[in-house]
């Protein structure tokens, strides 16, 4: 399969350098306390935040800080192949697992000390890059529902295939065996939070492919700002402001 | 759910005065809004709302083979999943009880008894070769989003879902022997949709004190004393009837609930079958 033809288009249609189509809506989950949609392409997910709230499981609690957990879950629709998932599988529970770790360093948990917050992330699609486009609907999410952050957080992936750095891999080019990158950034700051790759790259071949990540992630963040002042507008308005 | 004294009796009193906490009679139901062919990679789907509540139903046609009793027949099977995004509680395996009642709720209500008797679709038009090869159909149903009323909600999306399906042409090759696997040939672009026109819908009658609601909110399900969920098709047939909750029913009252249900059904189909109609022309039309 030709995945960059001669004159540098992939197979569908975009630059090396192009990322998909973004879109992302923002309190979809009326009952949540922050909701967020994010579409990457034809990956689509949905993330909830409840919290901050009781702790559950008084074993759990801690006394100076919120503790922060999180579910990643996948439809049974979302893949090509209809897949029954259990629940609690490896891969879910991994990434479950990063998505905590990368959204707990930029909640300010010492605010809400012995309280919880949840954060549920339903894949509804998965196209490739599933992990950034829950990253960056929990990031939504977490704004929505009004808890205080560093900074937002923004997630995006990358390849190598046919000796071009690819930005933003969909499902078929994740597949073809090359190396996968994903990186989460702190998108103010410019620092990373997350970087996980897998398959092998040479060393100066690594620093270009993070590099084209992360002007993905910064695009992804530019994004989410609009958004969010979209959202913020929508607010003052409907407040009469 | 958490409600306090005051609020509980400011939601019996309501349904007792005819005047539900949102403004809407008994028998009124919210208002509904279907999406079609939300998921692309699906043979069909849909996606529904009734005010807080928020349910995708999706149909995947996969080959399979006939059950040994069945021959001419293809094989529809129902999940639900009840997604941790819709309540804290669900997380993990906590919503699989929930999703469990669902499932076979649906399953009762829309797939006939075990002979495939009263089925909402016609099974023998899932059939390709007799006894070798039928199409098997997956629904799965997913809540994003829980104000009660889920039954009725995945119900419509489902019907929706159904009216949405394109099953891929398929040509069998003649002249196969009776032992080996028959040649086929899956068309990529030539669709047969999916006669839904028998497809029952679901009204769920709550019973709160002495009276019964339809649609209700979680607030007024966390009040109910039992429901009656009812199935009916587009000919006023019953087609399946699940009680649910503690509390004991008097016969009558539940003959009264059963003639209740049937007539708001026939509105409910109406309504139903028009939005239905309209969601597709949006879709055709994007």
């Amino acid at each position: 399969m030709e995945y960059v033809s001669p004159e540098g288009l992939r197979l569908d249609g975009r630059r090396p350098l192009e990322m998909r189509q973004i879109n992302a809506e923002i309190g979809v989950v009326v009952k949540a306390d922050g909701s967020a949609v994010f579409e990457m392409g034809n990956t689509k997910v949905i993330a909830a935040v409840y919290g901050p709230r009781e702790v559950q499981n008084r074993s759990q609690q801690l006394s100076d800080q919120a503790l922060v957990r999180c579910e990643y879950s996948m439809a049974n629709f979302s893949t090509g192949d209809r897949l029954r998932r259990p629940k609690g599988d490896r891969r879910s529970s991994e990434i479950s697992l990063v998505i905590r770790q990368t959204m707990e360093a930029c909640i300010l948990t010492h605010l809400m000390p012995r309280s919880q917050i949840d954060i549920y992330v339903q894949v509804l699609q998965a196209d490739g890059g599933t992990r950034s486009a829950c990253i960056n609907a929990a990031t939504l999410a977490l704004a929505d529902a009004g808890i205080p952050m560093r900074d937002l957080i923004t997630s995006c992936s990358a390849g190598y295939l046919v000796n071009t750095p690819l930005l933003d891999l969909n499902y078929v080019e994740d597949s073809a065996g090359g190396p996968d990158l994903t990186v989460g950034i702190l998108a103010k700051m410019d620092k990373v939070t997350l970087l996980q790759m897998d398959a092998k790259l040479p060393m100066h071949i690594f620093e270009k492919v993070m590099q084209v990540a992360m002007e993905g992630c910064r695009a992804v963040a530019q994004y989410i700002r609009e958004v969010l002042l979209e959202n913020t507008k929508e607010l003052e308005y409907r407040r009469g402001l | 759910m958490g409600l306090s004294l005051g609020e509980k009796n400011y939601i019996k009193g309501g349904i007792a005065d005819d005047l539900r906490c949102d403004g809407r009679r008994r028998l009124d139901y919210r208002s509904i809004a279907i999406d079609t062919g939300v998921i692309p990679q699906a043979n069909g789907s849909a996606r529904v709302r009734m005010g807080s509540t928020d349910v995708i139903a999706s149909v995947k046609a996969e080959l399979g083979k006939p059950s040994s009793y069945r021959h001419d027949c293809g094989k529809v099977s129902i999940f639900v999943d009840c997604s941790p995004t819709a309540a804290p509680m669900f997380e993990g395996r906590g919503g699989d009880e929930l999703s469990t009642e669902l499932s076979v709720a649906l399953e009762r209500c829309l797939l006939g008894g075990k002979s495939g008797s009263g089925a909402g679709i016609d099974l023998s038009s899932l059939k390709i070769v007799e006894g070798k090869m039928c199409w098997d159909l997956y629904i799965d149903g997913l809540v994003i989003s829980s104000d009660g009323n889920l039954l009725d909600a995945l119900g419509i999306a489902i019907k929706a879902a159904l009216s949405n399906t394109g099953i891929p042409k398929v040509e069998a090759m003649p002249g196969t022997s009776a032992e080996e696997e028959p040649e086929i040939d899956i068309s990529d672009d030539e669709f047969t949709r999916l006669d839904s026109s028998k497809v029952p819908i679901i009204v769920t009658l709550t019973k709160v004190g002495r009276h019964y609601v339809v649609d209700a909110t979680i607030e007024e399900e966390s009040q109910m004393s039992s429901a009656v969920s009812m199935s009916v098709n587009r000919q006023g047939d019953v087609c399946g009837l699940t009680k649910r909750g503690g509390a004991g029913l008097d016969p009558s009252i539940i003959i009264d609930m059963v003639s209740v249900a049937k007539h708001l059904s026939q509105q409910l189909i109406a309504t139903v079958d028009s939005e239905i109609y309209a969601a597709e022309a949006r879709e055709s039309s994007a």
